[in-house]
């Protein structure tokens, strides 16, 4: 079991590590214009970088872990029980994995996709 | 013997209470709405994103509903809310290593907090001004016509 001031310190890295990923992404979609950079031909094309797929994924996790655990320490200051505690941490954990697996699924389904 | 029950009897109200420790406590309110919108982003976003692989008219019907003037005013504010997110966070994380607290001193009349000196306060501005200043970019790039 993790102790707090770990958890924290994992919360911090994911942030900091997250402002470096979403920067590119961002870039990304600027490097043309926005609305051209949305056309699906050139989303899947992002999808077929590997580099590129393997940056999106790392945003999930990293936005995932900090988001989740952000919201469950913002739970657990509104209300404090070992009850709630362990309710929030098990409800937050499962949550992350959903997205986390659905973010995934949706990256390698569109590497395999042909243009349209 | 070990007490269980620690129940914050405040709750919400006294969560979103932005009235009893000044600035300091504006920005933690802050940082937790912006960090619950930027959530509720996140999902939507990963959700939005996987109508790709339903295929070309799946994309475009998904483009329909989210690329509109109301879709750019939501990008335009999450764009404020991940940039004030980031640069509070970061001087937040100073602020929990203990750099830029100033010394301990003695507590003199009327009780100003060292805690939250120029350093604390500007930060929080700086925070601010540069969530502004990536909104009026990104209102240039989503309303800008290209």
């Amino acid at each position: 079991m993790l102790r707090e001031s770990q958890i924290m310190k994992i919360h911090y890295m994911t942030g900091i590590a997250a402002l470096f990923v979403v920067a590119v992404h961002i870039l990304m979609r600027l490097v043309m214009p926005f609305n051209l950079s949305l056309e699906f031909d050139n989303v899947i094309l992002n999808y077929h970088n590997l580099p590129y797929a393997v940056l999106l994924e790392s945003i999930l996790v990293l936005i995932a872990i900090h988001g989740f655990n952000g919201l469950r320490v913002i739970l657990l200051e509104m209300r404090q029980s070992r009850g709630w505690e362990n309710f929030v941490t098990v409800v937050t954990i499962v949550a992350m994995m959903g997205v986390i697996a659905y973010g995934t699924r949706t990256i390698i389904v569109a590497n395999g996709l042909s243009l349209g | 013997m070990e007490v269980y029950d620690r129940n914050n009897r405040e709750g919400l109200k006294g969560w979103l209470n932005p009235g009893r420790y000044g600035w300091e406590r504006v920005s933690y309110w802050l940082q937790r709405l912006t960090g619950v919108g930027l959530l509720v982003y996140f999902v939507g976003h990963v959700y939005e994103t996987s109508s790709l692989t339903q295929g070309f008219d799946a994309w475009n019907a998904m483009l329909e509903l989210t690329q509109t003037p109301l879709g750019h005013m939501i990008l335009l504010l999450v764009i404020g809310m991940s940039t004030f997110h980031s640069a509070n966070g970061i001087r937040l994380i100073f602020t929990h290593g203990g750099k830029g607290l100033g010394k301990p001193g003695r507590p003199d009349y009327p009780y100003d907090p060292v805690s939250l000196n120029y350093r604390q306060k500007s930060g929080i501005w700086v925070a601010l001004i540069l969530a502004a200043v990536a909104m009026l970019y990104g209102a240039s790039v989503l309303f800008g016509g290209e």
